[in-house]
């Protein structure tokens, strides 16, 4: 009896005062500056292809598909002739127009610069197919 | 007169800490969950441009390539040996982290196919290219 009337008093006295914030302030402001430390606001931009398993490999005798090759110096090859990068959209686009649900297999030689790579890829997605099978060749 | 002036101090027990606290806790909020724990390959390339880059929110482990075909992750240079057993490490710890493959436009499309193959082979199935946007 004794003791909760001691317990009644002695909370009344605290929920005078309240709680003590100042050690949770510490560690939250703690916490806050941890986090702006390590936050990166880094967003890289990209394109997306596909890569053929070594379970899938391209069909070269895939008739669906259309093939672009690029060439270890940087020449585009599509449907048998040398094209400018410009003129990759409107190939992809002709292609595309007669054969509709076709992808495009993009066979890049080992030393192919990346740079022609991602140009090719941009033009082909310009061109409506964000299907894209990249593969390299000796 | 005297007495009225000191009445307000003697009840005043400091600065109100609740809107600060408030604010701070919002704050702390806000880098938590925008905290991603992006790891950043550690060297700037020159990357290509291509108008269709789009950007993902949750591509964040970066392997840069250089024209010279050095790989770069994480702020050290590894070897293509290494990559698949550093992949399966971080892709094991973190199994929805993506990969961005940052690669200079100079570099050569085979070390670019290799690195793809081995990020795959570790696991990680969601890989981009890197590119710029020339517009902006």
């Amino acid at each position: 009896m004794a003791l909760r009337r001691r317990r009644a008093s002695d909370s009344g006295h605290e929920g005078s005062h309240g709680i003590d914030l100042a050690p949770m302030l510490d560690f939250v402001i703690n916490l806050l500056i941890f986090f702006i430390i390590t936050a990166v606001f880094v967003k890289e931009a990209g394109l997306e292809v596909n890569r053929p398993t070594a379970f899938e490999q391209p069909q070269e005798s895939d008739a669906e598909s259309i093939q672009i090759q690029i060439l270890d110096n940087g020449e585009i090859w599509v449907d048998n002739r040398a094209v400018d990068v410009r003129a990759v959209r409107a190939n992809v686009e002709r292609l595309s127009a007669v054969n509709p649900d076709s992808g495009v297999l993009i066979l890049a030689q080992e030393r192919a610069p990346t740079g022609v790579l991602v140009e090719v890829v941009d033009e082909v997605h310009l061109g409506g197919i964000y299907n894209i099978t990249f593969s390299t060749t000796q | 007169m005297h007495a009225r002036r000191h009445a307000p101090e003697s009840e005043d027990h400091g600065i109100d800490l609740a809107p600060m606290l408030d604010f701070t806790i919002n704050l702390l909020i806000f880098f938590i969950i925008t905290t991603s724990f992006i790891k950043e390959a550690g060297i700037e390339v020159f990357k290509p441009n291509a108008t269709t880059a789009e950007s993902r929110e949750s591509g964040n482990l970066m392997i840069a390539i250089r024209e010279n075909g050095d790989i770069w992750m994480d702020r050290r240079q590894i070897d293509i040996r290494d990559l698949r057993t550093q992949m399966e490490r971080l892709h094991i710890e973190r199994p929805d982290d993506t990969v961005v493959i940052v690669a200079d436009r100079e570099s050569n499309a085979g070390v670019v196919a290799e690195v793809m193959d081995e990020v795959r082979l570790a696991g990680i199935q969601i890989i981009s290219i890197a590119a710029d946007d020339p517009g902006g």
